[in-house]
């Protein structure tokens, strides 16, 4: 979750599989917005000497829809190109880093940034340099600094791509032993003591793209949107990994060698989209499928399996859930199409009858300056699912959207259960303090630092 | 006409505009074991060739970035010729 090996084949190539995709007004220079891609999920920050970096062979894409066709107006795309310096070593680090540029760094990666539009790609930056991953107090001291030196200004465009703290927070160990929620596992149908949920994705670190542009250069207009009402205010957002067509083991090199073109391997909109909609056997079709094909899934949307499995593993808890047969209009337009005018009062996010799966973000409505974890289901219009935000609860949100809570937005008649609006897996971001300014998310945790979890059977 | 707009055309022409192309480039069967001369456009560097379908005459070439797909039941019965030894 929300995308961490969410598909047979994507699990077994972590360096394209993409976690989590954010995209929100900027709280501290609200005439932009900030679009993060978070890779390679499940990072032990002592994984070395061979540390988690990007992979060359991967095209990284944030793509930006703004005409209201689900299709890709514009591509920042990311290609990244990794150098060793002295070939007489195994070490990561022959040194303390002190700087982005020290020699004593042997395996530094770089990348370019190319923005593609109308099919016209314009390289806006080339090597352009990562931080170290954090390997400890004596390799990295200061890490602080050093990811402070890899955010670049390119124009009027800020970039950082590099290990970061993963912000993303869940109970994994509960919610895939049978769905159980620790905080309401007394209700499950195999019943043991109510506990407090446990953050699986605690000191674990993730490699992330976060690209900061003004506003105008992602709207349909080319302008600035003030009027949230208007459909020029809404940008679709998400993100893909491409690799070649063909990959040949070269004995010789010790490596893959690529050939053909570039293929989908990978793409996130939605947090969970692709987790826990779409059926195991088809995720990884998915992956390679774009957005605007996606009204072959909206079937997974309407009807979801999570919410025929609430009532039958808490028994008796959902009842109205379970009386209810209607599909789903509500999920099919928060995850689907945006929420129409009418919906929520001083909010729209629509982008037209096409049905999919795309961060939806009107970038017309300004960063909140009292942000709610529940975003929009919190009164929070700045929130998830209008963009989403680094510290946004997305798994509460999703949850209690599955069980019910957002049908009456569209169907009146229906009245959720109680349970419907306390549902929650317990779990808070103890990664890492995320921070209000560029790159939003925490420093990532130090190898040296980490101490190894618990053993159990 | 550049080696890059050449295999453009010849992934986005479909069978018979490929089909076309490659038998000129290729050769007929019977001169399999005759020295095929190269043409001006032909690959410089590694390729890999894909049968997906042995029943049929498609031939996916992976080229640079590039993909050709041609359709020539001579080029193909080689390549399964050459797959099974002979």
């Amino acid at each position: 979750m929300s995308s961490h090996r969410e598909a047979p084949e994507m699990a077994k190539d972590p360096v394209a599989d993409s976690t989590d995709v954010y995209a929100f007004v900027s709280p501290d220079r609200p005439d932009t917005v900030t679009l993060i891609a978070n890779y390679i999920p499940f990072q032990a920050p002592d994984g070395g000497p061979n540390f988690y970096e990007f992979g060359d062979d991967v095209i990284y894409d944030i793509h930006i829809s703004n005409q209201g066709r689900a299709t890709q107006d514009i591509t920042y795309r990311f290609h990244f190109h990794t150098e060793v310096r002295n070939s007489k070593t195994f070490l990561y680090n022959t040194g303390p880093i002190t700087s982005i540029a020290s020699t004593s760094w042997n395996r530094p990666q770089f990348y370019s940034l190319t923005r593609i539009k109308n099919g016209t790609s314009k390289v806006l930056a080339s090597k352009l340099a990562c931080p170290p991953v954090n390997v400890g107090p004596r390799s990295t001291p200061n890490y602080s600094d050093l990811a402070a030196q890899a955010v670049h200004k390119v124009g009027k465009r800020r970039v950082f791509a590099g290990q970061r703290a993963d912000a993303f927070h869940v109970d994994l160990g509960s919610v895939f032993d049978l769905g159980t929620l620790r905080p309401f596992e007394n209700l499950h149908l195999i019943p043991t003591p109510a506990a407090p949920g446990v953050n699986s994705l605690q000191g674990y670190n993730v490699h992330s793209i976060v690209l900061q542009v003004p506003i105008s250069e992602v709207t349909r207009k080319g302008d600035r949107p003030t009027d949230p009402a208007k459909a020029s205010s809404v940008i679709g957002v998400w993100a893909s990994a491409q690799r070649r067509k063909s990959r040949i083991f070269d004995r010789d090199q010790g490596a893959y060698v690529g050939h053909g073109p570039w293929d989908q391997v990978s793409r996130l909109g939605n947090p969970l989209f692709n987790e826990v909609i779409v059926p195991m056997a088809h995720k990884d079709a998915w992956n390679a499928h774009r957005p605007v094909n996606d009204k072959d899934y909206a079937k997974y949307v309407n009807h979801p399996e999570l919410a025929r499995l609430l009532p039958v593993l808490y028994p008796g808890v959902f009842p109205n859930l379970a009386a209810y047969h209607k599909p789903r209009a509500d999920l099919n337009a928060i995850l689907l199409t945006g929420i129409p005018t009418g919906v929520v009062p001083g909010f729209q996010n629509y982008t037209g009858p096409r049905e999919a799966d795309m961060l939806r973000l009107n970038v017309a409505i300004p960063p909140s300056s009292s942000p709610h974890k529940l975003g929009v289901v919190g009164g929070d219009l700045a929130g998830y699912p209008n963009g989403r935000r680094v510290d946004d609860d997305v798994v509460t949100i999703e949850l209690r959207a599955v069980a019910g809570v957002t049908i009456p937005l569209v169907d009146p008649s229906f009245t959720p259960d109680g349970a419907a609006s306390a549902v929650e897996d317990g779990t808070t971001d103890t990664n890492g303090d995320t921070s209000l300014t560029f790159p939003y998310l925490a420093d990532p945790n130090g190898g040296y630092q980490t101490q190894p979890g618990t053993s159990s059977s | 006409m550049s080696e890059t707009s050449r295999r453009n055309l010849l992934a986005a022409g479909g069978a018979g505009v490929a089909a076309g192309a490659v038998g000129l480039t290729t050769g007929p069967a019977h001169a399999g074991t005759a020295e095929v001369e190269r043409s001006a456009t032909s690959a410089r560097e590694s390729v890999v060739a894909y049968v997906p379908d042995h029943r049929s005459s498609e031939v996916r070439i992976l080229v640079g970035e590039d993909e050709v797909v041609v359709h020539d039941r001579d080029l193909a019965t080689r390549i399964l010729n050459a797959a099974g030894g002979r």
